[in-house]
């Protein structure tokens, strides 16, 4: 019985050096080159993704007049920090924020298919691209938001905004209390994706 | 609509039974290898090795062949894994490295005291 969960422990070892080897072999015969694997993962490392988003928005955070020219026009504002070239390019240039505050919490969903602002928030969610969570989340918004663990007092005001191939939508979530004490980098650690997306709110520091 | 090669290879894949393990917006890797494989199978269809779909399709197949296999023969889940199989089958098909070319690569082994080589 002892052995019904074992793991043959040398597989991942195996599977490592096939494709240490792999590419080794590729490298050799020049079909691809030294750096090529480094570099298509770049860009999903360092070029594109949620660190973008939580920088742009810890930004608008401690700076009012910055968060308001990010709500005028996006990009023109995004350009002005040195964020990676990432940035630029058809799925980065269509970008707007909305900003959540006292009065209204906004939602990003994509009804047609799945178009994401990539260059801020990186790879969607599974459920993104769910059918279910499309058709719901401009039906109901406010049951989905419950769902996710996003209670909207009835007060406040739900936006729902579409993303397509002409604006890609990201939310500016709302600051938490009690974080006056924290730098810039320390309050862009604190953004998810989903904040940008409007289904979290952000937290505050535990510590 | 992609500017990007890496893009829309990662988008064609999401909400797909191809999807790759992501969290948080990031793709997630436990091992270095799988970021190896992952980048070696975007760039050789950046390469114009094959089309991505080719490599989309061969992966769909090694995870419904996972899928099939009886309980007494199915290793753990791991994408992965799948994922090599798949690279391996494309690779295969599209002539990229003749058969006894792969067949060195599939007999590789790590030598024997190298720690880094699963990290």
């Amino acid at each position: 019985m002892s052995n019904l969960f074992e793991f043959p422990e040398d597989r991942e070892a195996s599977s490592a050096a096939k494709v240490r080897a792999l590419e080794a072999l590729l490298i050799e015969k020049g079909v691809i080159g030294s750096d090529s694997v480094d570099a298509v993962l770049k860009h999903f490392e360092t070029m594109a993704g949620p660190f973008n988003g939580a920088k742009i928005v810890a930004h608008a955070w401690v700076d009012p007049a910055y968060r308001q020219r990010l709500l005028d026009d996006t990009p023109k504002a995004i350009a002005e920090l040195s964020l990676p070239l990432g940035m630029a390019g058809a799925e980065g240039e269509h970008m707007a924020a909305v900003a959540n505050d006292e009065h209204v919490h906004n939602l990003i969903i994509c009804t047609l298919c799945s178009c994401y602002p990539w260059p801020v928030l990186g790879l969607p969610p599974y459920w993104y691209k769910d059918p279910v969570f499309r058709a719901r989340g401009v039906r109901e918004p406010r049951a989905v938001l419950q769902e996710f663990g996003v209670t909207v007092p009835p007060d406040k005001e739900v936006k729902v905004w579409d993303s397509s191939a002409q604006i890609r939508w990201f939310v500016v979530p709302e600051r938490p209390a009690n974080t006056a004490h924290l730098s810039e980098a320390e309050l862009a650690a604190l953004v998810t994706p989903e904040s940008m997306m409007g289904v979290a709110l952000v937290a505050a520091p535990t510590a | 609509m992609f500017t990007r090669f890496e893009e829309y290879a990662a988008a064609s894949m999401l909400g797909a039974p191809d999807s790759p393990p992501r969290v948080d917006g990031k793709l997630l890797f436990t091992n270095r290898w799988e970021r190896d494989v992952f980048g070696l199978a975007l760039s050789l269809a950046k390469a114009g090795c094959f089309e991505w779909e080719d490599f989309r399709q061969s992966l769909i197949a090694s995870i419904a062949r996972w899928e099939a296999a009886d309980c007494a023969d199915q290793p753990r889940w791991d994408y992965y894994e799948r994922f090599l199989e798949a690279l391996f089958d494309v690779i295969e098909a599209h002539g990229v490295l003749t058969r006894s070319e792969l067949a060195g690569v599939i007999k590789a082994r790590l030598p024997a005291a190298d720690p880094t080589a699963t990290r």
